[in-house]
């Protein structure tokens, strides 16, 4: 059985709104496996984004345990939580979230940056990560002389760069078009799965959910439904095989 | 994150807003160069002042006296104190004291072709002539062991009367007396009062002959012409050991004029010193010996002392000029914070991605912590280049004013440096408001939707 990395427990967010308390999270519980592709998808305001915010510790829970890599996230400081993110986490935003002022290598380096690693060392890594991206040449340009589908992917080789146990990604697709966005998002898969990493991915977008492992549907504060998609896709998988066979 | 990394991050984030940064750094510069201009005045004004004083007089000396020596009431009760040899050698162990020199003050009758002088004459030693520095114009010190001989002050030639007339002629016509001082002996009668009472007669009746006088050569003038005023012109100095023994000789056991007398009416044996002056190590530490010395019962006078008081006004007037500088800089101070203040608002959601893909929230603190004290040093430098340029121009132009100032402003190195420091501390000051502010900010700016 493979190993749990994250879990999720009786999880509560409650937003205070003048006199109004709007519960964007109503009480929430799930298991991710190591390895696995997870898609929460939602319409807008049904809390999938909070959830992701609260896994990834830039938001405290009101009720409930979150639980990732064994350390209850809800019971951390900024500080720990900070240090938490550098040994554990990889973020990917839908506005890619690149600094301006520096070129392609520099953003990827950042959070090795962060780390104290030496420049040699983490250039050499940034530059892996960028020609693992399909970036190799844009090295040295800066987010503006790029077009949106190659800051995205910047943007995964900084999250990836210092090689965390999970990565979130936040609507990495919400700014491209459909072409751009099915380069991207299989991209990411291929990445992950080489090097065996978790990815919790959050979208709108039914269609794009559906290349994940399992889609978690949620919808006022609640998951509606958990589809697994492993099974489906290894019974197409062995269609697939039957059908060429048979051609 | 490494603390070059740190600082590299700093630097760049600065150069990115160049207008602004220019501009701030423009504040520091004048706040700055308003301080070091004002407080090297204030150094060019005190330094210009210990300049003329020590042109008075040694600072670091002490005048020991006897007490009372002028008022003649504190005499006979009291136990007797008088400076000789001992006393010498008790002050010359006293803590700070680097030399103690004695003096035997005297007054003669010197005597050249027809003019007269009334001369005041102090017998030291030759090392004490040295410690005090006298400016030799002509010849030398005396020779210890030689007989004895005069260096004049440069103004005691103005001194002589015409015996015939008595007009000082310097003084009614301006015109020096046709004598040289240096070059030709004089004639020296020390019993100065049987020298006015000759002619007359004595309480028993007899006629009171003239005093002996005695050849007397010169070894040195001291440097300056009969109007350059210093602290040595009016005297004529002497060796004190042979002055010594020329009294002795001159008055043959008789009482000397100035020294003490036992009670029985008869001198002593010893010939005592007028005042003995102590040498200190360091002008800081006149006042502590100075209360030594009195409380052992001796009168002191040091130049030091009354300069201590003009040097705390001085301090106050330097203190209110770097006050009026710290005014403009403490306005500038408020224009970092403004700034960086600006530029965390701007920079919300960069803070926020930081602090999402890993960076230290101590970290922040410093990037921005940085951020100002650049400000500050950049600020510094610059304020102290100019203030180096307008305290040569301010220089220039007193210099060429006859205010007899040479150097009214004055930047020592240390104030240089003390300058640069404290505006990267006021940097740093001004920046740690806007740092707490970045450090706190939430990471969840990050993510929200432009």
């Amino acid at each position: 059985m493979a190993k749990t990395v994250i879990q999720v427990k009786d999880l509560y967010k409650i937003y205070r709104i003048g006199e109004n308390r709007v519960k964007a999270l109503n009480g929430v519980d799930f298991e991710i496996e190591r390895g696995e592709f997870c898609c929460i998808v939602g319409t807008s305001g049904s809390g999938k984004s909070t959830l992701l915010n609260m896994l990834a510790g830039l938001e405290k829970p009101t009720r409930g345990e979150i639980v990732i890599a064994g350390e209850h996230m809800e019971q951390k400081n900024e500080g720990q939580l900070v240090l938490f993110r550098q040994a554990h986490v990889g973020f990917i935003f839908q506005s890619y979230n690149l600094m301006q002022n520096m070129t392609a290598i520099e953003n990827v380096a950042l959070p090795l940056t962060f780390q104290g690693v030496d420049r040699k060392k983490r250039e050499k890594r940034a530059i892996q990560m960028l020609k693992l991206v399909g970036l190799g040449k844009y090295a040295l340009h800066r987010p503006g002389q790029m077009s949106g589908g190659q800051q995205q992917r910047v943007g995964i080789a900084r999250a990836l760069v210092v090689n965390p146990e999970i990565v979130f990604a936040d609507e990495p697709t919400g700014n491209l078009d459909s072409n751009t966005s099915m380069e991207v998002l299989q991209l990411m898969k291929k990445i992950v799965r080489e090097k065996n990493q978790t990815m919790v991915m959050v979208t709108h977008d039914n269609y794009l959910a559906g290349f994940g492992d399992r889609i978690i549907h949620i919808r006022d504060g609640k998951i509606q439904q958990i589809e697994d998609n492993r099974l489906k896709q290894k019974m197409q998988e062995e269609q697939n095989i039957e059908d060429n066979q048979n051609l | 994150m490494k603390i070059l990394d740190l600082l590299r991050m700093s630097a760049d984030s600065l150069l990115k807003r160049k207008v602004r940064t220019v501009l701030t750094v423009l504040g520091v510069v004048i706040g700055t160069t308003s301080i070091v201009v004002m407080i090297s005045l204030g150094i060019g004004m005190k330094n210009s002042m210990l300049e003329e004083m020590e042109s008075y007089g040694n600072l670091r000396a002490i005048e020991v006296s006897l007490p009372g020596r002028y008022s003649d009431e504190s005499g006979g009760e009291t136990e007797e104190k008088y400076l000789d040899d001992a006393l010498v050698q008790t002050l010359s162990q006293l803590e700070y004291v680097e030399s103690v020199s004695a003096i035997l003050q005297t007054s003669a009758i010197i005597r050249a072709g027809n003019y007269e002088c009334y001369a005041n004459i102090q017998g030291m030693s030759i090392e004490a002539m040295e410690t005090m520095g006298i400016p030799l114009g002509e010849g030398s010190y005396p020779t210890p062991g030689d007989e004895l001989k005069f260096l004049y002050g440069n103004c005691v030639i103005s001194d002589f009367y015409n015996a015939k007339t008595n007009v000082y002629e310097y003084w009614e016509t301006g015109t020096l007396p046709d004598i040289n001082l240096y070059a030709d002996p004089v004639y020296v009668i020390f019993d100065v009062d049987k020298y006015y009472a000759a002619g007359g007669t004595d309480e028993n009746g007899q006629a009171i002959l003239p005093p002996k006088k005695y050849m007397v050569d010169s070894c040195g003038m001291v440097e300056g012409g009969p109007d350059d005023w210093n602290n040595y012109c009016y005297y004529v100095y002497c060796d004190i050991e042979a002055l010594k023994l020329q009294l002795q000789r001159v008055f043959k056991g008789g009482v000397i004029p100035g020294q003490p007398i036992q009670k029985s009416g008869k001198p002593y044996k010893e010939i005592f010193y007028t005042t003995i002056y102590v040498n200190v190590d360091d002008m800081e530490h006149v006042t502590q010996v100075q209360n030594l010395i009195t409380d052992m019962g001796y009168e002191t006078y040091a130049e030091a002392e009354w300069i201590e008081s003009q040097m705390q006004e001085m301090n106050i007037i330097q203190a209110v000029l770097g006050g009026i500088g710290a005014v403009s800089l403490f306005v500038a101070a408020i224009g970092i914070t403004n700034t960086m203040m600006m530029s965390i608002y701007e920079r919300t959601k960069e803070i926020g991605i930081m602090k999402v893909i890993g960076c230290r929230i101590r970290d922040i603190q410093v990037l921005f912590l940085a951020e100002a004290g650049y400000i500050g040093l950049l600020g510094g430098a610059i304020g102290v280049g100019l203030s180096y340029a307008l305290s040569a121009l301010v220089n220039r132009i007193i210099s060429s004013s006859d205010i007899g100032i040479t150097k009214i402003s004055q930047i020592p190195i240390w104030l240089a440096g003390a300058s640069v420091l404290f505006a990267i501390l006021i940097g740093m000051l001004s920046g740690l408001l806007p740092s707490i502010r970045a450090m706190r900010l939430s990471p969840l700016a990050a993510i929200r939707s432009e």
